[in-house]
């Protein structure tokens, strides 16, 4: 009862924050940002509870209730924020893909929220509530960068889209290989070498190949002349040409992750810890060189869109 | 059976002439020059020299012994740490040069 009670009171101030800042999807995004990490954190407790990762903590089952409760108020509070945006704008609420998620999101939401609370007898309902665990973060990450793009840009390039939900993926997949090698155990090693597969997969076809072809067939003839002749040209003459220069590090640390993990033995990743603790500073590494991609990505986006509009 | 710090060592080597292509490029139209010559663009031959190295040191320190020894390539602490140190020291190298160009105008 009083998580519930907790739930419902930060669902409130969610709404009011969205009450005042109705005109600001900025604000509709950072809720989503904390929904996504809570839910990562929400995965993580629940792969504790299983022992597919080895737990920390003495309670992990009164954690992962106590963060799915808040995890549901704020993916409500994303959603009740993005319709409040939607009707100051007079559009239909789920013309869109982002807003279609959203609903996807809020069922799933309460698929696993509301019979954990009210079931006494789980065991015929775990299942659902493990696969639905580990999709929700993977919806989110999609929704999230879906709605950015839709913040950032007033139309949709459907190639820019898949390369920022690209990134946000690999962002996803280097957070599960060092949750897997902060909580290693055995059937770990397999996981975090499948993890760090997708993450190499999506950095170089989703964010290298398909964010190089953008580059070089489009944002140079049609974005670049806009940005250098707008407002903020320092967003192409120092974050975009660093971007796509820096970016070119991320494939090579991503495969040589993955290589790392592949030719690793369980002997070495459960017994020897040097070995857990230089894949997890890499992949941290390679996680905030995508999050810094994303940011400057965003930045130059608005720039772009700031000067083709004028 | 392949040492897994290998890997990370020949990143380090990758990222690091790649940086140094990177930074010498905005500094020399000459190189740049070349650059483009090879491909058509400055990226696309950066790109295909960062997979080219890769892929050549990798197939190197995998298939000498000696190199593997006098580079302490098996040491996986050591060869994390530069990795992020050079990754991170080319990633600030890269936004200077690119901060100091604007400035300059």
């Amino acid at each position: 009862m009083p998580d519930i009670i907790a739930g419902l009171a930060l669902l409130l101030v969610i709404s009011g924050i969205a009450a005042i800042y109705h005109q600001s999807w900025t604000v509709h995004a950072t809720v989503a940002v904390i929904a996504l990490a809570l839910a990562i954190y929400a995965s993580a407790t629940g792969a504790m509870l299983k022992g597919r990762i080895k737990g920390s903590s003495t309670d992990v089952f009164w954690l992962h209730r106590r963060i799915g409760v808040s995890l549901g108020a704020f993916v409500l509070g994303s959603i009740i924020y993005g319709i409040w945006i939607r009707l100051q704008h007079a559009d239909p609420i789920l013309s869109s893909v982002h807003g279609r998620l959203g609903l996807i999101i809020l069922i799933g939401m309460v698929l696993q929220i509301v019979p954990s609370l009210v079931k006494k007898d789980r065991a015929g309902y775990r299942g659902l509530h493990m696969v639905l665990g580990y999709l929700l973060p993977a919806i989110l990450v999609i929704d999230s960068a879906w709605g950015l793009h839709i913040g950032v840009m007033s139309e949709t390039k459907y190639l820019v889209l898949a390369h920022s939900i690209s990134g946000g993926l690999a962002a996803l997949a280097f957070v599960w290989i060092i949750l897997e090698t902060m909580y290693p155990t055995e059937m770990g090693l397999g996981r975090a070498r499948i993890a760090s597969f997708a993450a190499s997969l999506l950095v170089i076809a989703g964010c290298w190949i398909a964010g190089g072809y953008n580059y070089l067939t489009d944002y140079g003839s049609n974005v670049k002349p806009a940005i250098l002749a707008g407002g903020y040209p320092w967003a192409h003459q120092i974050l975009m040409e660093a971007k796509e220069h820096v970016f070119i590090f991320l494939p090579i640390i991503a495969l040589s992750l993955s290589l790392t993990i592949y030719y690793l033995d369980d002997d070495r990743f459960a017994g020897d810890r040097r070995y857990r603790r230089a894949i997890a500073e890499i992949a941290c590494m390679a996680l905030l060189l995508v999050l810094l991609m994303f940011l400057m990505g965003a930045i130059v986006s608005k720039a772009g869109n700031t000067g083709l509009e004028a | 059976m392949r040492e897994p710090a290998t890997f990370l060592a020949s990143a380090a080597f990758t990222i690091f002439t790649t940086g140094c292509t990177i930074i010498a490029h905005e500094l020399s139209a000459d190189l740049r020059g070349l650059l483009v010559a090879v491909t058509g663009h400055h990226w696309l031959s950066v790109s295909a020299l960062a997979a080219a190295l890769f892929v050549t040191s990798s197939l190197l320190l995998a298939g000498s012994e000696s190199i593997r020894r006098t580079l302490k390539a098996e040491d996986i602490a050591l060869w994390s740490r530069v990795l992020m140190a050079v990754t991170m020291f080319m990633t600030l190298g890269c936004l200077m040069v690119y901060t100091i160009h604007y400035i300059s105008g």
